[in-house]
């Protein structure tokens, strides 16, 4: 028995010490590793979202960008107070002294990104491969210019200050849950994820088999678009400034970026990505401020971490193009399934567990691997 | 072998990390937050160089109160998001007393906001909104003037003595260019002057050529050109424009202040004229002592007014670092900043009052020759 297959294996890494990471960052609130935990769970939601579009449907969508900033600005109105909304004065009368309280006001963003995608779907989806990329492109300039320009409902390029920061592990990480395990019980266990997956592979054999491409795409996007506004508006609450300018291509580009480098074939994999592109620049960040080693001062290399990434990603792309973690969804299925939490109470696992280790003390004692 | 070798790469680390430690020691730790890549580079980077030129000033002269000053600075990367986040570093990780940077409002406001609610005092060295301070809340300090100072100074040139007809190209999508060109707007029609058309633009289009149809289709008789762009759109507006045989002169303000016009546009840069925060043509002593030490340091002269600007929120915040007993208390530093008075900086005289943050300083107004930028005149 693999290692990676044991309930208890996945338990402990999967669950437990996430939970235990999670626990401390809790404890210390507001500190800047606590929110860049959070800015991973916001960014796990975008990139597992966007592969249900771009990984499980066959569509490729660069849009997200667009639907989290109607989550963002939806969200925000609902939340901030009547002085902040002083300058908006589109806003009708009873909407100045109106607000919601917080989930509601992501429910309200996941719905108001999901009409969006309802809205502009029946036309843009008729578009296929990278017609409806360069579509979804066009979508976030709209987005982008209606920010900017409609002063009276959005406070123009200034954006919103001010947002009430009700983002934090505990409700970030709870959205992010509920959320991951829809999208998951959907795609990976019911007919509605088989269909989908059929559609992708062949849409002609699919048509065939019964399965209806146009309701199944314009759902899919509909709910890939509800998930990154509640992204979006999760965001928002967390960097308590929104403008136009935080919602634009190199976002919407860095989204799918993990998903690449994730895998955009695995929910899983969006998960993977979220972490690499949320730490990666971080572990770089020294590199470009002039790292000492060993009192060696090393030059001041700013834009060094965009120019890493860059190359990883081409490599990537190169020597691995289905993403990091492929096909596989270890992750969801460790979290999500059953069988991790019953095998903890199973001695089969522990016996197993033991004895996989011993083939792999003999294995290395014999200076060959031969335990798989 | 292997874990030979990690356990090497660990004793390595674990040595560079004390090391580290140890030369921080009594340091006074100041962030500074500039965006060193993408479209604000070509001005942050001189006012990163300018701040950091200062503070090895300070720290060669004795340092603080016997303390030096170590600077803490990220790339900002012209997102805002990545300046909210570095803003959030400095403060929680590195135990930055002060934050300072930003040439441009949009960046300053994400910091700003981490700043206030840190209550770390945040002294901005560029940007210009005129009600910034207010927006950000009592922990902002601005080392510039406003916009409105800056548009009324251009305004108020242009008017007298290039043309009472103006046409307007506005960057739509940035609030410091939309609040530089009603300003600008403002003041000039109430001098008399006319503003017979305006078109507008989103920052980083590389194309301007549908705009500058519109404009040879309708030049409703303008004498001149407002661009109100910040700078990594200056270079191709000047090029694409002159291009298309415009040969109007070009009203900008601190926006344009940048090498990139002349780098961008070389021969077809003339007749550019545009209101900003400093001169180094100016023969006062201060600036030109900086002038030589920027050159020495650098091996270049201040690329635009912004090198200046870092350099005195640099002194500005040493300054009142020297009055403050425990330079770890971030609230007496914010009432040190306040009580400045009559701060005399290469770019003007700053002083703070409990009610207004933004110092009330002089516009100069420089015309580009020869690929340089040269005094005209101080409104």
């Amino acid at each position: 028995m693999r290692y990676r297959d044991n309930p208890a294996v996945r338990f402990v890494c999967f669950v437990l010490i996430p939970l235990l990471i999670l626990i401390i960052c809790a404890m210390n609130r507001g500190h800047y590793y606590s929110d860049l935990i959070c800015l991973f769970g916001i960014n796990a939601i975008l990139a597992v979202s966007l592969n249900l579009v771009n990984g499980f449907s066959g569509m490729f969508s660069m849009g997200h960008a667009a639907f989290m900033a109607v989550g963002a600005y939806t969200s925000a109105l609902l939340t901030i107070s009547e002085s902040q909304k002083g300058r908006m004065a589109g806003l009708p009368a009873w909407f100045q002294t109106f607000t919601l309280p917080f989930p509601l006001a992501l429910l309200c963003a996941g719905a108001a990104a999901a009409l969006l995608a309802l809205l502009i779907g029946f036309p843009v989806l008729r578009l296929k491969n990278h017609y409806l990329s360069v579509a979804t492109l066009g979508l976030i300039v709209i987005v982008r210019a209606f920010l900017d320009n409609e002063d009276q409902f959005t406070n123009g390029a200034r954006g919103i200050t001010g947002l009430p920061s009700y983002s934090n592990i505990v409700t970030v990480f709870v959205t992010a849950l509920l959320l991951l395990y829809i999208m998951y019980r959907l795609i990976r266990c019911s007919s509605y994820g088989r269909g989908l997956i059929a559609m992708r592979d062949d849409d002609v054999a699919a048509q065939t088999l019964g399965v209806r491409l146009v309701t199944k795409k314009i759902s899919i996007f509909c709910l890939s678009a509800f998930a990154a506004g509640i992204g979006g508006a999760l965001w928002g609450h967390l960097q308590s400034v929104i403008s136009g300018q935080f919602f634009y291509f190199t976002d919407s580009f860095e989204i799918v970026e993990m998903s690449i480098i994730g895998g955009m074939f695995s929910l899983s994999g969006g998960i993977v990505g979220a972490l690499v592109m949320t730490f990666l620049p971080e572990i770089l960040a020294p590199l470009e401020t002039g790292l000492v080693i060993g009192g060696v001062q090393l030059p001041e290399l700013y834009g060094a971490s965009n120019l890493i990434l860059a190359v990883l990603l081409i490599l990537l792309i190169i020597f691995r193009r289905q993403g990091i973690l492929g096909y596989s969804e270890i992750i969801m299925e460790s979290i999500f399934s059953k069988r991790t939490y019953t095998g903890l109470f199973q001695a089969r696992t522990y016996r197993d567990l033991a004895a996989a280790t011993r083939a792999k003390l003999a294995g290395i004692g014999k200076g060959k691997q031969t335990c798989k | 072998m292997k874990k030979k070798l990690f356990g090497a790469v660990l004793t390595a680390a674990v040595l560079a990390s004390s090391m580290t430690a140890m030369a921080e020691e009594e340091t006074i730790k100041i962030g500074a937050l500039f965006n060193l890549t993408g479209g604000q580079a070509s001005i942050d980077t001189p006012s990163y160089q300018g701040f950091k030129l200062r503070a090895d000033e300070i720290n060669a002269a004795g340092g603080i109160n016997g303390r030096q000053i170590e600077v803490i600075s990220y790339d900002g990367k012209t997102d805002q998001a990545t300046c909210a986040n570095n803003a959030k570093k400095m403060i929680d990780v590195d135990g930055c007393v002060v934050v300072s940077g930003f040439s441009d409002s949009n960046y300053a406001l994400a910091a700003g906001a981490i700043a206030q609610e840190r209550q770390v005092p945040f002294v901005i060295t560029g940007a210009t909104l005129p009600d910034l301070c207010e927006q950000i809340g009592d922990y902002a300090f601005m080392v510039p003037f406003g916009d409105d100072t800056c548009a009324y100074a251009a305004a108020e040139y242009a008017y007298a003595e290039i043309g009472t007809k103006c046409y307007m190209m506005v960057d739509q999508s940035m609030e410091f260019t939309k609040t530089l060109a009603s300003c600008f707007e403002e003041r000039f029609t109430e001098l008399g002057g006319e503003i017979v058309g305006s078109d507008s633009y989103m920052n980083g289009d590389p194309d301007f050529s549908a705009q500058i149809d519109r404009f040879l289709n309708d030049e409703g008789g303008s004498e001149f050109l407002f661009f109100s762009s910040v700078p990594n759109d200056a270079g191709p507006l000047v090029l694409q424009f002159r291009d298309k045989g415009v040969t109007l002169p070009i009203v900008s303000g601190d926006g344009f202040d940048t090498p990139l016009v002349a780098e961008v546009a070389g021969d077809q840069a003339y007749d550019v004229y545009i209101s900003t925060h400093c001169s180094y043509t100016n023969e006062a002593e201060n600036v030109q002592n900086f002038v030589k030490a920027y050159t020495d340091a650098y091996g270049t002269a201040p690329e635009n007014a912004f090198a200046a600007l870092g350099y005195d929120a640099m002194d500005l915040i040493g300054k009142a670092l020297e009055k403050v007993e425990d330079p770890t208390d971030t609230a007496a530093i914010r009432d040190a900043i306040e009580s400045t008075t009559d701060f005399k900086g290469v770019t003007g005289t700053i002083s703070y009052t409990a009610d207004s943050h933004k110092p009330d300083k002089t516009a100069s107004i420089l015309e580009l020759v020869d690929g340089q930028f040269q005094f005209i005149t101080e409104e």
